[in-house]
């Protein structure tokens, strides 16, 4: 009974981090399915790698699940990363511009 | 020397037509007849002069390219130092120009319809957006690319502010900051190329580049990186997504058309001319896949996050938009044919969606998907116009999204590259069920019985349904019969891989 009653739990306290408020049925599916949208996309991102290396795509892919287990819903934290407040996108202009340079100039 | 100087006489015109109507229009300022016939008869002459014209060259400066023996020429697919500041009218810009005039009219139409207050200011506003996406597809030189590029930024910033609410002022502000930001960093990336080969125009930048010199990788390296932020603002790629998102989700529906088309063919031009002067740099194409990539898939999750059809279509377009990207960086025929037939279709079935968006807001309680339900029953040509467009936009035979869709997932498996494919398919499945999550709401739910004293809405114009048609014509049209719009694009794409220095 115990056993049960903790996977209940567990599996409510995951659903629960998904939206906060009030999640109505449109607003729970949208999340759940950005959800998989978003580790889907972000193990195909993973598998890119193999045109660098195989090895490294299969080692990164396989990190990649591991880290989506462990660090999963995600979805929440993507959204406040893609609000439209101006320090939030200045700060990931800036990254991506330095990864461009970075990568054009000493790849 | 017995060619002719090609000035065509219709180029001036594309910009000439906008900035006189836009100064008419502010003169007449609320005199709603004169400001229709005015706009109304500008719109028709932008879409003739757009048929009509002949393929050719303007020059500014006037004066004959110099051909590397020594003599002199005006025709311009010859190797020669153009030295002039200079806009290209081919079937690309054809196509662009002729289906955003066509835009303009129904938006020019609709919001004649619609506004009560303010309309010449407002509708020469959408005039110089116009202007600005005219000038960015047909030039072939840096200083008016910046131009273009600046004054499109500025234009979208008061389009959106003229809707009046808090959200849209905000995004506006927001907008224009950034402007500043990407502005300027065009204009240094533009300096370090003038810098580096001493030409202004793009062919004869293109012709000079010193791509051997190793002292100079790093300026190039450079001026790419700032090249691509402005593709980036420009288009709203990722990471300005979450901007340009707000600026369509919060200017009014049918303005939204004409950014869209803006953005879409600012990034054809800005990727075009990226892939020409820098395609052959190393990690040059994969930087330009990476946004596209990323572009795609944040777009389509944060759609799918959305409660407001608006907002779920401004993602939308900002994902596709992603889609756009991916088949100018893939930088082969196949993949540029499919980048810019994506860019033709998705402005086409984004303004079906857009005008569907519009209509529900005659209904008066606005476009959440928690507050309206059931229009389908009230209005069921929208609710048809609504479905035929998200079926388009998720690449649904027999529609246009399919014909574009399949050519970027070929050309995706021909460049060896099958998770780009998967990308594509992946945005295509989430922009059925993000589009559809809203149109079941708004349209099939059942309504809810009115509240007291709630707002009971108006009519949907004639016009807007008039205009709804002939979108949706267009749209089984290129899906039904693909090669009338590809037949334009053939020639850019080809120009663009083997005789990049060619516009």
């Amino acid at each position: 009974m115990g056993s049960i009653d903790s996977l209940y739990d567990k599996v409510k306290r995951f659903v629960i981090e998904f939206t906060s408020g009030k999640g109505t049925s449109s607003a729970m599916t949208g999340y759940m399915t950005g959800e998989l949208q978003t580790v889907a996309f972000i193990m195909i991102l993973a598998s890119f790698f193999r045109i660098f290396s195989v090895p490294l795509g299969i080692v990164l892919l396989a990190a990649v699940v591991g880290a989506l287990f462990f660090f999963g819903p995600m979805i929440k934290a993507m959204e406040r990363e893609n609000s439209s407040g101006l320090n939030r996108v200045l700060f990931w202009v800036m990254i991506y511009f330095a990864v461009i340079i970075a990568v054009t100039l000493w790849g | 020397m017995n060619e002719s100087i090609s000035n065509l006489w219709s180029i001036p015109l594309f910009i000439i037509i906008p900035i006189l109507a836009a100064i008419l229009l502010n003169v007449l300022y609320s005199r709603k007849r004169a400001i229709s016939v005015t706009a109304v008869v500008s719109s028709l002459a932008l879409i003739v002069v757009s048929v009509l014209s002949p393929f050719g060259f303007h020059w500014f400066t006037g004066q004959p390219a110099v051909l590397p023996t020594g003599g002199y020429t005006y025709r311009a697919d010859l190797l020669g130092w153009n030295l002039a500041l200079e806009y290209y009218y081919g079937p690309l810009q054809q196509i662009a120009i002729f289906l955003a005039s066509v835009l303009l009219l129904f938006v020019v139409l609709i919001a004649i319809n619609s506004l009560k207050k303010n309309t010449g200011t407002y509708i020469s506003l959408l005039f110089l957006t116009f202007m600005s996406a005219a000038i960015v597809i047909m030039v072939n030189d840096f200083y008016h690319l910046w131009i273009g590029v600046e004054i499109g930024s500025l234009i979208v910033a008061g389009v959106v502010l003229a809707t009046g609410e808090a959200v849209s002022q905000k995004a506006a502000l927001k907008y224009t900051f950034f402007s500043a930001l990407s502005g300027a960093g065009l204009a240094i990336a533009l300096a370090l190329i003038l810098g580096v080969t001493g030409y202004a125009n793009i062919s004869d930048a293109i012709i000079a580049m010193p791509l051997n010199d190793a002292s100079l990788a790093s300026v190039l390296y450079v001026a790419f990186g700032f090249t691509v932020l402005s593709w980036i603002y420009a288009g709203g790629l990722a990471p300005i997504h979450p901007l340009k998102a707000d600026v369509y989700g919060s200017a009014f529906p049918h303005a939204t058309i004409l950014l869209q088309t803006q953005s879409k063919l600012m990034l054809v031009a800005i990727g075009l001319v990226i892939l020409r002067l820098f395609g052959t740099l190393p990690f040059a194409k994969e930087v330009m896949l990476s946004v596209s990539v990323l572009t795609m898939m944040i777009g389509v999750v944060m759609a799918m996050l959305q409660t407001d059809f608006r907002w779920t279509l401004a993602y939308l377009i900002v994902s596709h938009s992603g889609l756009v990207t991916l088949g100018i960086s893939l930088g082969t025929v196949q993949g540029i044919i499919g980048g810019l037939f994506q860019a033709v279709n998705d402005v086409v079935y984004m303004s079906v969606l857009l005008l569907a968006c519009e209509g529900i807001y005659y209904f008066g309680r606005g476009t959440s998907i928690k507050t309206v339900s059931g229009i389908a029953k009230r209005a069921p040509w929208l609710a048809v116009a609504a479905i035929i467009g998200a079926f388009a936009a998720s690449g649904v035979p027999p529609f246009n999204g399919f014909q574009s869709e399949i050519i970027l997932i070929q050309a995706s498996l021909n460049y060896g590259m099958p998770e780009l494919a998967i990308v594509v398919l992946m945005v295509s499945v989430t922009t059925f069920i993000a589009l559809f999550k809203g149109i079941y709401n708004i349209f099939l739910r059942p309504d809810d019985a009115p509240q007291a004293g709630e707002k009971q809405g108006m009519p949907v114009p004639r016009m807007l349904y008039v205009c709804l048609a002939a979108l949706i014509f267009i749209t089984i049209l290129f899906g039904v019969y693909p090669q009338l719009a590809i037949n334009f694009l053939n020639e850019a794409a080809l120009k663009v891989v083997y005789i990049p220095w060619v516009p």
